[in-house]
């Protein structure tokens, strides 16, 4: 990474006004790492009821409201998520940058979604992304945005292995949720159907079945399997 | 149309669906209830929408928990304000429900298998839960008529206890997907055969409706009408007889009596207005789903009826089941880098294992009486957010280019494999009314009763060793995380949404709630057509049957209704 930019959310209006919405209780909650789980008496303990502040039980599915609930990253936190989504899918010669995708807003998105699965990634990504900031301070005296791109690379590459340091225990973990959100952000896009190769969601007359080809290669590998 | 209606019909679904249809063309004047709300396929699926469009790229969440483009409505493990509660000591249970026209038939998986002779009579097979007391070749001409009128795909292929349907019923398959052609050959090096799906999907255009595109997840529904859902199939030409009337938002908890113990109607509360109304009928038909069903009776109660009516033998809510559920999934070195390919095709498998063991357990050489038939999900799908997951199985996490390279070789190189197999009843599965727990206008809810037993714990075990055994033989490595023991590996009761048998028909009204047309013993002017009546669960999904039971039933009651004998 050479020049880089700040990063600047992609949104639509309706996005924004939802965002706003959210400004006065992100003042409240004070940038909160956690949030009490929901206090619902459920009869049945195997299930959980739904949620109180989603998009509810009969959302529109054909045309989707943005998500309704506000959004709690700061703009410090969605710029450091910024870095570390292009440093996991930055741009490449046929594919766009995870921050042209708006990515980083979806992390946003998600991390501040009012549901169990997102609520309990919530301390983990946000605590992650304090990590790195205290630890681009410690090492290079600047934060991730302003510190030279070989030593953004170096820290967040070391974030990348399985570490026998129990002190990197809780990064590697944040680092795995932030990649695995990010790939799932990123491939779910029209540009990332195509860089990954998914070529569905065409309508077509008939099912052609795999091709000749796909049939020579599935065939050459079972013979080599022995069957 | 005026109060007394010829017939009533609580529930939309498979059941009341099927029920509407027949009944309506036969010049019946019906009122259907419908818990829900009123909701238009046509208008309301999300055809080629992607998750990027959708709140957390369309994720499952405790609002939408089968995702935000599920055709379920207001509903899934939890209805609001309608709970259900489990028994003390009982092992979980979990009961899918939506709030909408067509219930589940607007998201289900739309496989649709016929039972098969032997699946009628479990008791002669091996002394085990009760007979049907009817055969396959009663129920076979309405399986017929079914694949004739809602499409099923399909080939014969000659395996024991598993139907070949007549010439002309079923529409041809489409070509397996390239995971598919390859699973099927595994499958078959181990002596196992596979056949081709019979999904209730058009592949080619069938009663004025068109063929599938091959694109949409048919768990969304289907504006264009190629696959089945009661709302697209059954309830326009039901309508179209102008002899039908559907009132929404009408959750059914009685039916009323006159002084000759017959039924004059029911009574429901308006979910919107919470006011409390009773309409009348000559027939009252049940088909609200089987424990809802079989709650509509629990809290009919009166002097002739003080534990809800027809439960004279206490065997309301009784003989509950589920599918036997295992799965489990593999990665597979052969499958990376494939050319790609478009493997959307229907909304589920394009084959299917049917159970391949009669001969074994005939033999007792298993160590469980009943099979079960083998479901995989595989290939290139539409990316979600799951892909994530695959992409971080290692220890050494790949960024850019690298990642990109190790994503496209590796993307639809997973199959998963499920499992669906035959539970038995016993007496620990049952559903009855909670003493405390109401709903939100006052009526009792169901308490559930769950407990597994070995013959179904020792088929989840067998059915993870299978899968073990062809991603051994196709070179494949487990995903970590499944489980061997038979008792962890098991589906939660309820979970696998085939729950059935809780008004079940019989020979006489010592063994059962109704008879062979799903008529209650009790009172003559009251049928049961949903899953309810049920005597065995097959390890084939539940539907098709209902819906051949219930145009039976439909027709018989058209039949006594012309001859004045309701």
């Amino acid at each position: 990474m050479s020049e880089i930019t700040p990063y600047l959310p992609k949104v639509d209006r309706r996005t924004t006004l939802a965002w706003l919405g959210g400004a006065v209780s992100v003042g409240l909650v004070g940038g909160a790492t956690s949030l009490p789980g929901k206090a619902d008496a459920a009869p049945n303990p195997a299930v959980p009821p739904p949620t109180a502040g989603g998009y509810g039980t009969d959302p529109n599915l054909v045309h989707p409201a943005a998500a309704p609930w506000p959004r709690i990253m700061t703009p410090a936190q969605l710029q450091t998520t910024a870095l570390i989504c292009d440093f996991i899918l930055p741009a490449s010669a046929d594919a766009p940058a995870a921050t042209a995708l708006g990515v980083p807003d979806f992390l946003d998105e998600w991390i501040s979604a009012p549901y169990r699965e997102q609520v309990s990634d919530r301390p983990v990504i946000l605590g992650g992304l304090q990590w790195v900031e205290d630890e681009a301070q410690r090492r290079f005296g600047a934060d991730l945005f302003h510190a030279a791109a070989a030593d953004r690379a170096a820290l967040l590459m070391g974030l990348t292995s399985r570490p026998t340091d129990p002190a990197m225990a809780a990064p590697y973990q944040f680092f795995r949720k932030f990649r695995s959100l990010t790939i799932g952000a990123y491939y779910t896009t029209k540009p990332g159907f195509k860089d990954i190769g998914y070529i569905g969601n065409v309508a077509l007359s008939h099912y052609p079945g795999p091709s000749d080809a796909v049939k020579v290669a599935l065939d050459s590998a079972l013979k080599k399997l022995g069957i | 149309m005026k109060e007394p209606y010829d017939v009533i019909i609580v529930g939309s679904g498979a059941g009341g669906g099927m029920s509407a249809y027949t009944l309506t063309k036969a010049g019946l004047k019906v009122l259907m209830l419908e818990a829900g709300r009123h909701y238009d396929p046509l208008t309301e699926t999300p055809m080629f929408n992607v998750p990027a469009e959708a709140p957390l790229r369309g994720t499952s969440t405790t609002d939408k928990p089968f995702g935000f483009y599920d055709a379920t409505i207001d509903g899934g493990w939890q209805v609001p304000n309608e709970p259900y509660t489990i028994a003390e000591g009982s092992d979980p249970f979990m009961w899918w429900r939506p709030r909408m026209l067509g219930g589940r038939t607007n998201h289900w998986g739309r496989i649709s298998l016929r039972f098969g002779p032997l699946d009628f009579k479990p008791q002669s097979r091996d002394g085990l839960g009760q007979d049907w007391p009817i055969t396959y070749d009663e129920l076979a001409p309405w399986y017929d008529k079914v694949e004739r009128l809602i499409g099923v795909t399909g080939r014969a292929q000659g395996l024991l206890n598993t139907p070949d349907s007549p010439e002309g019923c079923l529409l041809p398959p489409p070509e397996p997907r390239a995971f598919e052609y390859f699973v099927s050959k595994g499958y078959e090096s181990l002596g196992i055969p596979v056949a081709a799906m019979h999904g209730a999907i058009l592949t080619k255009p069938l009663n004025g409706r068109a063929a599938c595109f091959y694109a949409t997840a048919c768990g969304r529904g289907c504006s264009i009408r190629a696959n089945f859902q009661s709302t697209t199939v059954l309830l326009p030409p039901a309508m179209d007889t102008g002899n039908l009337e559907i009132r929404a938002n009408a959750l059914v908890y009685q039916v009323d009596l006159d002084r000759t113990g017959k039924a004059k109607g029911v009574t429901f509360v308006d979910r919107v207005t919470g006011e409390h109304h009773s309409v009348t009928a000559r027939v009252v038909v049940l088909a609200a789903g089987a424990c809802e069903s079989a709650r509509i009776l629990l809290n009919s109660k009166s002097a002739a009826f003080p534990d809800g009516l027809c439960n004279t033998h206490g065997m309301v809510g009784r003989y509950l089941m589920d599918s036997v559920g295992a799965s489990f999934s593999a990665q597979f070195p052969a499958l990376e880098g494939l050319p790609p390919t478009n493997d959307d095709g229907m909304g589920l498998g394009h084959i299917y294992v049917p159970w391949w063991g009669y001969e074994k357990q005939a033999r007792k050489a298993l160590p469980f009486p009943r099979g079960y038939h083998i479901e995989m999900g595989g290939g290139r799908g539409m990316p979600s957010m799951g892909l994530g997951g695959q992409f971080s199985r290692s220890d050494t996490l790949s960024v850019g280019d690298a990642l990109r390279d190790e994503a496209r070789r590796m993307y639809g190189s997973y199959i998963g494999f499920a499992c669906r197999g035959e539970m038995i009843p016993n007496d620990d599965c049952y559903c009855d009314l909670d003493p405390e727990v109401k709903d939100k206008w006052g009526i009792p809810v169901l308490r559930f009763h769950w407990k597994w037993s070995e013959h179904e714990t020792n088929q989840a075990a067998h059915a993870i060793q299978t899968f073990l055994a062809v991603t051994d033989k196709l070179g494949g490595k487990p995903v970590p995380g499944y489980q061997t023991d038979g008792r962890k590996a098991i589906s939660r009761g309820g979970e696998i949404i085939h729950e059935v048998g809780t008004v079940r028909m019989g020979h006489s009204e010592t063994d059962s709630v109704v008879d062979a047309y799903g008529q209650s013993w009790a009172v003559k002017n009251l049928f049961v057509t949903d899953g309810a009546v049920l005597v065995s669960s097959p390890d084939k999904n539940p539907t098709l049957s209902i819906l051949a039971l219930a145009w039976r039933s439909s027709d018989h009651l058209a039949t006594l209704a012309k001859r004045g004998e309701l």
